[in-house]
């Protein structure tokens, strides 16, 4: 539990990082270091995306699979690390 | 030998149809009755009910995560130790990379130019010489009200004028006539329409009256007015605007500004009367001397001519007054002011801060939509401040006009650019950004002796800025495309502008 939140609070201490959320597959928040409102409203939009972009992927090949996800826009960045049972979700503020 | 003989033929009878006529049988049948009934239906009465729920505040409620789903803990951690490494080497790279510098994406069609979309004019108030006074945009942004009266008169006039609406999506739009004409008897120098509620507008007068119409009633669209009574404003009203009122959602509030030294803040009844209920006087002797300002006799009002609520922080607004500098003011005071006029509801001195003067009376202030502090105030010397509310003196001084400076508006879009309407008969853009000694773009809107009144831009159609002229002539710009989408440091600029406020 420990090493969970110190994992996540490395991650939340780069440079530029606004914010952190783990979902988990089903689309529900387990962790999040941004509040409340947000936190829902990322791990919603976030979820169809990913689901998406990874049937994408393999629709393309079948023997692929997806392995990292950024969505870069004019004031931010979001990148999303993909796995069997969890998704995590970085915000990172690019320009200063 | 042989002979001829006719032979008779055998018959054989049928045995078929008299078997098959043994066997026949001849059978009826008939339907049975069917059974009808009359009944009759008949759809009960009913009737409509309006329901209106309130802008609900954001209630931040603790998520329990934990009771929501099991975590397994164990799983969650291996997840996490095998993303980290590889999440904090990307975070690092992109803070390294100058892949996407300079790289912008257009969505939309870049305009490159501003041009005009609309004249609008109402004939009877260009011959009588009526110019424009104010303008509002409504709460959807399609529709544009303006108001006629005088500017430069110096004298008590009695003369009646106008409020035009114009609908500008709709088909068939005529620039010659308006949507819906609104006889007042004496001038309107300030309009707004309600933030949310599409058809209602306020008016305040030269008489000093505040009126507000509907513009959806086409019989009569007054419905509130104060009256004239010993509270209404004994000068011209020169700004109102609505109050964000909570507690009592069935009732508006309006705060009206005049130069009798007066902000009052007025609320609707039921009778269409309109009720003091709270007020500001500002008194020479009650404005804080954080500048030396000339002598005057302690108890004279100070005129108030123009205000700007913050859009940060609902009890902090920035009034201007004639004798040239702007003051920040706050709606949760408690000191009296020194009385000058009976009046029925006790009124407060608002003043807290006082900035630098500028050269003649100030007549515009608009706070930032963007940055807290921020301010701009515009006056007849043909300057435009920029203030930080922590400071007296202004942060950048500009020169825009060699006439007097009627209007300033922020856009609401940009952070960094603000529009001014100047004597001279232009509006023109200023682009924090691009240049802080001159404007971005000039727009001529008429000759160079008859000035601009007013400008504001429309927040919805973020394209659009209006401007009404003396003469009698309400211009729709539309606006390029630089000015309508945000930039990626803009915010951070302005933030930097606003810090350079000296210890």
């Amino acid at each position: 539990m420990a090493e969970v939140e110190e994992t996540l609070k490395r991650i939340q201490s780069q440079k530029g990082v606004q914010g952190v959320i783990v979902v988990n597959s089903e689309g529900i928040p387990i962790k999040s270091m941004v509040d409340n409102s947000t936190t829902v409203q990322y791990a919603g939009l976030m979820h169809s995306f990913i689901m998406k972009a990874k049937s994408t992927v393999r629709d393309i090949d079948p023997q692929n699979d997806l392995t990292f996800l950024r969505i870069c826009s004019k004031k931010n960045e979001i990148m999303i690390a993909p796995d069997k049972d969890y998704f995590l979700i970085v915000i990172q503020n690019l320009t200063e | 030998m042989f002979g001829d003989g006719v032979v008779r033929g055998a018959d054989v009878e049928s045995l078929w149809r008299r078997d098959m006529g043994t066997r026949c049988e001849a059978k009826s049948c008939q339907t049975g009755e069917i059974s009808t009934v009359e009944a009759a239906v008949q759809s009960h009465s009913s009737r409509d009910a309006g329901m209106q729920t309130d802008q609900s505040e954001e209630t931040i409620q603790d998520l329990d995560l934990q009771k929501e789903a099991p975590v397994d803990y164990a799983g969650l951690l291996s997840f996490l130790q095998g993303v980290e490494d590889v999440v904090i080497k990307e975070l690092n790279k992109n803070w390294r990379s100058h892949a996407f510098d300079g790289f912008e994406v257009n969505w939309v069609d870049q305009n490159e130019t501003v041009s005009c979309l609309h004249s609008l004019l109402y004939p009877e108030a260009q011959d009588q010489k009526l110019q424009v006074t104010s303008i509002s945009w409504n709460a959807t942004g399609s529709v544009v009200a303006c108001s006629y009266g005088r500017l430069d008169d110096g004298d008590w006039s009695t003369e009646k004028s106008y409020v035009c609406t114009w609908n500008l999506d709709r088909r068939g739009l005529n620039p010659k006539r308006p949507d819906l004409v609104v006889d007042v008897p004496s001038s309107v120098m300030c309009l707004a329409f309600h933030p949310s509620q599409p058809s209602l507008i306020v008016g305040g007068l030269y008489s000093g009256e505040v009126l507000i119409w509907d513009t959806s009633r086409i019989e009569d669209p007054l419905i509130w007015r104060t009256g004239m009574t010993d509270d209404t404003h004994t000068d011209p009203v020169y700004q109102v605007d609505w109050l964000q009122d909570s507690k009592h959602s069935h009732h508006f509030q309006i705060l009206s500004v005049s130069t009798d030294g007066k902000i009052l803040v007025w609320q609707t009844q039921r009778d269409g009367q309109l009720m003091l209920v709270e007020g500001f006087a500002l008194v020479a002797q009650q404005i804080p001397r954080s500048m030396k300002l000339k002598r005057t006799r302690g108890e004279t009002a100070v005129g108030v001519t123009s205000l700007s609520f913050s859009h940060f922080d609902p009890s902090v607004f920035i009034i201007g007054v004639e004798g040239g500098y702007a003051l920040k003011c706050s709606t949760a005071v408690e000191t009296a002011a020194v009385p000058r006029t009976v009046s029925s509801i006790p009124l407060k001195a608002p003043a807290q801060f006082a900035f630098s003067p500028h050269g003649g009376p100030v007549y515009c202030v608009s706070c930032s939509p963007f940055h807290r502090n921020l301010f701009l105030s515009g006056g007849t010397d043909g300057h435009v401040h920029l203030h930080s509310m922590l400071q007296a003196q202004p942060l950048i001084s500009l020169q825009l006009s060699k006439k007097y400076l009627f209007s300033v508006r922020w856009s609401p879009v940009r952070p960094l650019v603000f529009a001014a309407a100047t004597g001279e008969g232009e509006v023109q853009l200023f682009d924090f950004g691009k240049s802080s000694q001159k404007p971005a773009v000039s727009i001529k809107q008429a000759s160079a002796q008859t000035p601009v009144y007013c400008i504001e831009f429309n927040i919805k159609q973020t394209q659009l800025l209006a401007a009404g002229d003396a003469s009698g002539m309400l211009k729709i710009w539309q606006l390029s495309s630089d000015f309508i989408q945000q930039g990626p440091r803009e915010m951070n600029h302005l933030e930097q502008l606003a810090n350079e406020v000296t210890d």
